[in-house]
């Protein structure tokens, strides 16, 4: 990566530029069931929109680990909310996450 | 994606080390592992796992052999074969911590059978809803996948989809799929049992019910039967423990850790 960081403001990736990754990376968990034309905007719902169910999303959660790193953590980020929640979770709750996570991460490491 | 291959099976192996400062030196192993038919790793990923893993203890996660993402062999599905599995995982991780094994419903006879088999294995037993694998554990098993019209697991399954059509079918489906295309309906209930008196538990024992679940009523047998036991009954509550009161669980059970990491290791 040639961005430099900043501290007090740092690049913050656009939402419009994570939801094409997070996309890429559901189409990839839906291609399992051979399900790969499905529209995803953000207000599409995990479950009762993709009927993905929970052990997909581990799947999602080792995806976004790779492609973005220890600082996407959504495995914390739904045990928080607690796993009845999973049920109502959009993709643009995902994309926040991801982006506000990432956005975070160097203050959190200047600590 | 992790998998590990144990004998003839790709295991589907999730970890989270320790965060922070490590509840002991070395961090303390934590194994999670899940019911029966409609369950995954999931059902641990994203509560205990994290939950612990912030409090600096190892957690290894895993799906059953015919659950989630690990393989479905066609036959092998007496609880020795999910207790091998155990081992073996445990063996080609190459871990040597005895581990606090949790394991919720079906998952806590597992945790009570390997600690029966691996005794050096095991340091605590967890045991969310679940019983020992006795002969009564057994024929309940047996009614509930073999009875009249698949069984009582099958027909609560239904029951629970019917009460609300828009439930996600896939975990029924895949359900459906377990035990319509394996002998896992056949060969649990013919599984090896434990003893009555319960003498190849001798490690320490956390068990914990719903009030209004079938199983909570053995609280009492198994504290005067286990040496070094505790149990505690959560009132209002039915079996799906883990999911409904997740927070109290993981509090509970951090208790648990916590006082096990604060006693001295006995001597023999």
């Amino acid at each position: 990566m040639t961005t430099e960081r900043h501290e007090a403001a740092s690049p913050t990736r656009p939402e419009s530029t994570v939801l094409g990754e997070v996309t890429g990376m559901l189409q990839e968990v839906l291609g399992e069931y051979g399900f790969t034309d499905a529209e995803i905007t953000m207000g599409t719902r995990f479950h009762d929109d993709l009927e993905l169910e929970s052990i997909d999303l581990v799947t999602l959660s080792t995806a976004l680990r790779e492609h973005y790193g220890d600082a996407v953590n959504l495995a914390a980020f739904i045990a928080d909310r607690g796993l009845e929640e999973i049920i109502a979770l959009t993709v643009g709750d995902l994309v926040h996450h991801v982006v506000a996570s990432l956005s975070a991460e160097p203050a959190a490491e200047a600590v | 994606m992790a998998k590990i291959r144990v004998g003839e099976l790709d295991v589907h192996v999730q970890r989270m080390a320790a965060a922070g400062p490590p509840a002991s030196d070395p961090p303390p192993l934590v194994v999670l592992v899940h019911g029966l038919l409609i369950d995954s790793l999931a059902s641990y990923y994203f509560s205990l796992g994290p939950f612990f893993a912030e409090r600096g203890m190892d957690v290894l996660m895993y799906d059953l052999r015919g659950h989630g993402r690990t393989g479905r062999p066609a036959a092998g599905y007496r609880l020795e074969d999910f207790v091998s599995d155990l081992d073996g995982l445990l063996d080609a991780l190459e871990e040597d911590r005895p581990a606090h094994v949790v394991g919720n419903s079906f998952g806590g006879a597992i945790a009570y059978g390997l600690a029966a088999s691996r005794p050096d294995r095991v340091r605590s037993v967890i045991a969310i809803e679940s019983e020992p694998p006795v002969k009564s554990w057994a024929e309940k098993m047996a009614e509930g996948l073999t009875g009249e019209e698949g069984g009582l697991v099958v027909r609560e399954v239904r029951a629970w989809l019917a009460e609300d059509p828009e439930r996600n079918a896939r975990p029924f489906q895949l359900a459906g799929r377990l035990l319509d295309g394996t002998t896992l309906g056949q060969d649990i209930p013919r599984s090896r049992v434990l003893g009555d008196t319960l003498a190849d538990i001798r490690c320490p024992v956390f068990a914990l019910y719903g009030a209004d679940s079938k199983l909570s009523g053995q609280a009492g047998h198994l504290s005067a039967t286990l040496p070094h036991c505790r149990t505690v009954i959560l009132p209002d509550q039915g079996h799906s423990v883990l999911v409904e009161r997740t927070k109290e669980t993981a509090d509970l059970i951090l208790d648990w850790l916590q006082d096990d990491i604060h006693t001295p290791v006995k001597a023999g």
